[in-house]
């Protein structure tokens, strides 16, 4: 069996305390990332692997913990960009989350009926959650009917950090903000829930690429930002494989906890078990043996 | 404003009188606020480093960084202090009879103003009103309901109740709470319909400003619990002995589901507890289930499985057993556990007749527990 790829693209100085993000090189991390992941030197070619020129694209981002701990406009509209340029249609791109309020308290410009890249939330009017209840194994949820109708295809681009109960939540959960009750799930570290909820037919058959968002990790007291938890870790990282994408962000996590001197997450009985559910499951690879860990710089 | 229109302008928010309809639905028009969340400081919490916070009103004890909502969706850490969103902001307003909560024992024949905000705190797959618990508020209509409105309404339509129903009014403790202050100075009284899943603390507060509480008891197993309601049963078993030993009025309600909670086992286990650990007079309602929410690969309860039910509670020594949900049956009538005869017959909701005298049986003088005025 052909080992689970993920890219990790560094890019130093990409993003530094009081600056400004640096657009040109994490065009080129983007670039670079996708070069690998895809083995395609023509990210045209590369893009045309993952989606058909007519998808409707959802990038789900993770606004929930505002604007110091959040999928930056700069890096989402970035992607989105360069998605446009490589052969989706702009119109056919949404850059979505739970709320407008959150969006924009991110920074984002809502954009619901103009021209070029639609960004809105699901507690828009007239999009809402799908009044239907979806029943998988131990989900009952009403899914937001972006996730549902709007698009054909998914790009989960989360936030990597630490998290209270998951242990941690990068690409696989970032799809909690796709139901109307998340709250539900946060039992027993989120497992199985997670994985559950990944393996729903929306979630599942529409996802194509997992990007984790490690410009700025949360290690440790998140999901809600702390400066003094926090580090400009600088990457992004690429994976198909969502199991491995996570699975390696949460190596990501623990070596910077031990740079700090913090326990581990299984010492703090919060590892991310939901990870080893979701490997049972099929969904992917939570075995490092089995990960091929490409690390790159730009 | 027809009917028609209220209702849609109203967006949907139940608002179902069985009495005086259209003078309450103007009212509450007349009281629409703006359909924003409240930000009003829980009462159950600590606060904890790095603006986390513990939640302490129910057993979860949810541990919460900023801005993350509790289990019930309702309550969210803003800034390192801990806000409910839904003080004074009611998704369901109806006038009911008391007998729908169901409260056999409490002001029969009466009508009692029903209120629930969104949330709950458990999420139990059977969950009837789950298009309201089972959300967040801001994923249902709702309107400024303030305490002070409640029980002036309450008082205009001649309830001589208020009822905290439909989700879990656990959730919304601190509207709960105020209203039923309010409510005691104009001599409203005061019910809740609650799962039971309250820590000690809260729930002794609680008690000391309303006059019934009925509790769900859903199941005699934490397995059950922990399968089919995503919560614990002893805290509930506490929360029920906290109640009888306050001297308020309880009653019980068990939903029998085929298969999952209706073995003879199970359902003699609970009529042994309740005996031994509140006595023989609690009211016990055994209702049936019918398919909603996430389980519906179930039938309803059979009839022949409540009255086994029935008969088992009676067997244990219950003095008033009932069956729910099944309109018409006989066990929905209160009989006098001295000379068997009906004191209060019922049929649906509604009372046929009622042979109490201040309280005791009018054809053999044995009190029969209540609050009967």
């Amino acid at each position: 069996m052909k080992a689970s790829k993920v890219i990790i693209v560094r890019g130093r100085g990409v993003l530094s305390p009081g600056k400004e993000v640096n657009k040109k090189k994490l065009l080129q991390m983007y670039k670079r990332g996708l070069q690998v992941l895809t083995e395609q030197s023509d990210l045209r070619e590369g893009f045309r692997v993952l989606f058909h020129s007519r998808d409707r694209i959802g990038i789900k981002i993770n606004t929930i913990a505002g604007r110091k701990l959040t999928s930056l406009p700069e890096a989402t509209l970035g992607l989105a960009n360069l998605l446009a340029e490589n052969g989706s249609q702009e119109k056919n791109i949404i850059i979505w989350d739970r709320t407008n309020r959150e969006l924009k308290d991110s920074g984002y410009r809502l954009n619901l009926n103009g021209g070029g890249v639609k960004i809105f939330g699901t507690d828009t009017e007239g999009v809402g959650y799908n009044p239907a209840l979806i029943s998988h194994l131990n989900i009952g949820s009403r899914f937001s009917s972006i996730q549902s109708q709007h698009i054909t295809t998914s790009i989960s681009f989360a936030i990597l950090k630490d998290h209270g109960l998951a242990g941690v939540t990068a690409g696989m959960k970032n799809y909690f903000g796709t139901i109307h009750n998340p709250n539900k799930y946060h039992d027993f570290n989120c497992n199985p829930f997670v994985a559950e909820l990944f393996d729903t037919e929306l979630i599942k058959n529409k996802h194509r690429l997992t990007i984790l968002d490690c410009l700025v990790t949360q290690y440790h007291r998140g999901p809600s930002f702390h400066t003094h938890w926090a580090e400009y870790y600088n990457s992004l990282i690429f994976s198909l494989d969502p199991v491995a994408a996570d699975f390696i962000g949460w190596q990501i996590i623990e070596k910077l906890r031990a740079k700090k001197g913090l326990p581990s997450l299984k010492e703090e009985a919060r590892e991310p078990g939901y990870l080893f559910t979701a490997a049972k499951m099929g969904l992917g690879t939570a075995n490092v043996k089995k990960i091929q860990i490409i690390e790159e710089e730009v | 404003m027809d009917r028609r229109q209220f209702f849609k302008t109203t967006g949907g928010i139940t608002l179902l009188a069985s009495s005086g309809m259209t003078s309450l639905l103007t009212d509450l028009y007349a009281f629409r606020g703006k359909a924003n969340l409240s930000q009003v400081e829980a009462r159950y919490y600590k606060e904890l480093p790095e603006r986390e916070i513990e939640c302490l009103l129910c057993p979860r004890f949810c541990k919460l960084g900023d801005k993350e909502r509790g289990y019930c969706g309702v309550r969210e850490n803003i800034g390192g202090k801990y806000y409910t969103l839904v003080y004074g902001k009611a998704c369901s307003i109806n006038i009911d009879p008391i007998e729908k909560k169901p409260f056999f024992h409490f002001l029969p024949e009466t009508n009692a103003l029903s209120i629930a905000t969104a949330g709950c705190n458990v999420n139990c797959k059977f969950c009837q009103n789950w298009e309201i618990s089972q959300v967040r508020p801001e994923q249902v209509e709702h309107r400024d309901f303030p305490p002070n409105m409640v029980v002036e309404v309450a008082q205009r339509y001649n309830c001589p109740s208020i009822a905290y129903t439909y989700t879990e009014p656990v959730i919304f403790f601190e509207y709960m709470y105020d209203t039923s202050k309010e409510a005691r100075k104009k001599q409203v009284r005061n019910t809740v319909v609650t799962g039971g899943h309250i820590n000690p603390e809260p729930l002794q507060d609680l008690i000391k400003v309303v006059d019934a509480i009925k509790i769900d008891l859903k199941g005699f197993s934490e397995q059950f619990y922990a399968n089919y309601v995503r919560g614990e049963l002893q805290p509930v078993l506490e929360a029920i002995k906290i109640v009888a030993k306050s001297g308020i009025w309880l009653e019980i309600v068990y939903l029998v589901i085929p298969t999952l909670n209706d073995s003879i086992r199970e359902i003699r286990s609970v009529c042994q507890w309740l005996v031994k650990e509140i006595g023989p007079e609690v009211p016990v309602h055994f209702s049936r289930f019918y398919p909603m929410y996430l389980v519906k690969n179930l039938p309803p309860t059979p009839v022949s499985t409540l009255e086994r039910a029935h008969r088992v509670a009676l067997e244990e020594g219950l003095h008033y057993v009932y069956i729910g949900n099944v309109p018409g049956h006989k066990a929905e009538s209160t009989f006098c556990p001295k000379c068997k005869r009906i004191v209060i017959k019922r049929v649906g909701y509604h009372i046929q007749n009622v042979e109490l005298n201040r309280g005791r049986c009018r054809f053999c003088n044995h009190p029969i527990p209540g609050i009967w005025s």
